[in-house]
């Protein structure tokens, strides 16, 4: 049973990403996105990660998914049927994400840690609240700085200049 | 119980799709997708490795926080310049990028 829901997981994960990097249509393709990210998030509940499951459906589905989205429809006519999506490239592309993927395949088969089955106790918030707040003070803070930077190169690039 | 390398072989898998759609993609939107797709296999890696190695102050899903911050903030700026490109150029394409050719 256990292993069956990890089993559609993935298939659906692989599946949906597949489409969302396919898709002709932009906006299909960010539809498909998000559908990637909700089982990801599904993947992390089956990981015992239940605060990170719900991170990943605030902050992605529910921010990004959304940014995609306005990004997409203020850019309007890219939808077009006639403009070709994919560049002349994508035969060689596909051949060498083909070898990238096999020997990635190839060396997590032979590593030792590979059929670790062993379970250790899952992370709780508390856990992971205490740890940003001791450990790993400094880089909690300086997250808080690149967000805020980024939230002012935001504001500066997208200003209109007149 | 699954063992630890199915999540190694999916995340490679994700990885891979989003490497073969940041190089196929003609459409700006399109690559940053698929830079997402790439952290997400990230992501994963990270998480399968803190519930099957164990650790102390929950590493992995700590770091993980700080990647899905850091997508946030890229994608953010990515989107805002790719917007800001549209409304001086009118191009989408990576074709139509040659500003520091000129």
């Amino acid at each position: 049973m256990n292993e069956a829901v990890f089993y559609f997981i993935t298939i659906c994960t692989c599946v949906f990403a597949l489409l969302a990097v396919t898709q002709r249509d932009i906006f299909h393709c960010a539809l498909w996105l998000a559908m990637t990210l909700l089982s990801v998030s599904g993947i992390y509940f089956y990981l015992d990660a239940a605060f990170l499951g719900v991170v990943q459906i605030l902050v992605y589905v529910g921010g990004i998914i959304t940014l995609f989205v306005f990004a997409i429809k203020l850019t309007a006519h890219i939808g077009v049927k006639s403009i070709r999506q994919t560049s002349k490239q994508w035969a060689i592309s596909a051949f060498i994400t083909l070898i990238l993927l096999s020997i990635l395949f190839r060396v997590f088969a032979k590593n030792p840690w590979a059929n670790i089955q062993l379970e250790h106790k899952s992370t709780s918030v508390v856990q992971i609240g205490q740890s940003l707040m001791a450990n790993y003070a400094l880089p909690f803070e300086f997250m808080s700085v690149i967000l805020l930077a980024a939230m002012v190169g935001a504001i500066v690039i997208g200003k209109v200049n007149k | 119980m699954i063992p630890l390398g199915y999540f190694t072989f999916l995340s490679a898998f994700l990885f891979c799709v989003g490497i073969y759609g940041a190089l196929t993609r003609r459409n700006v939107i399109g690559i940053l997708i698929s830079i997402e797709l790439i952290l997400n296999a990230a992501n994963i890696n990270l998480v399968a490795f803190n519930k099957y190695l164990g650790s102390p102050d929950g590493m992995g899903q700590v770091f993980s926080l700080f990647v899905i911050a850091i997508a946030a903030a890229a994608s953010v700026v990515g989107l805002v310049l790719i917007i800001a490109i549209y409304r001086d150029r009118k191009a989408l394409f990576t074709d139509g990028f040659t500003l520091m050719k000129e």
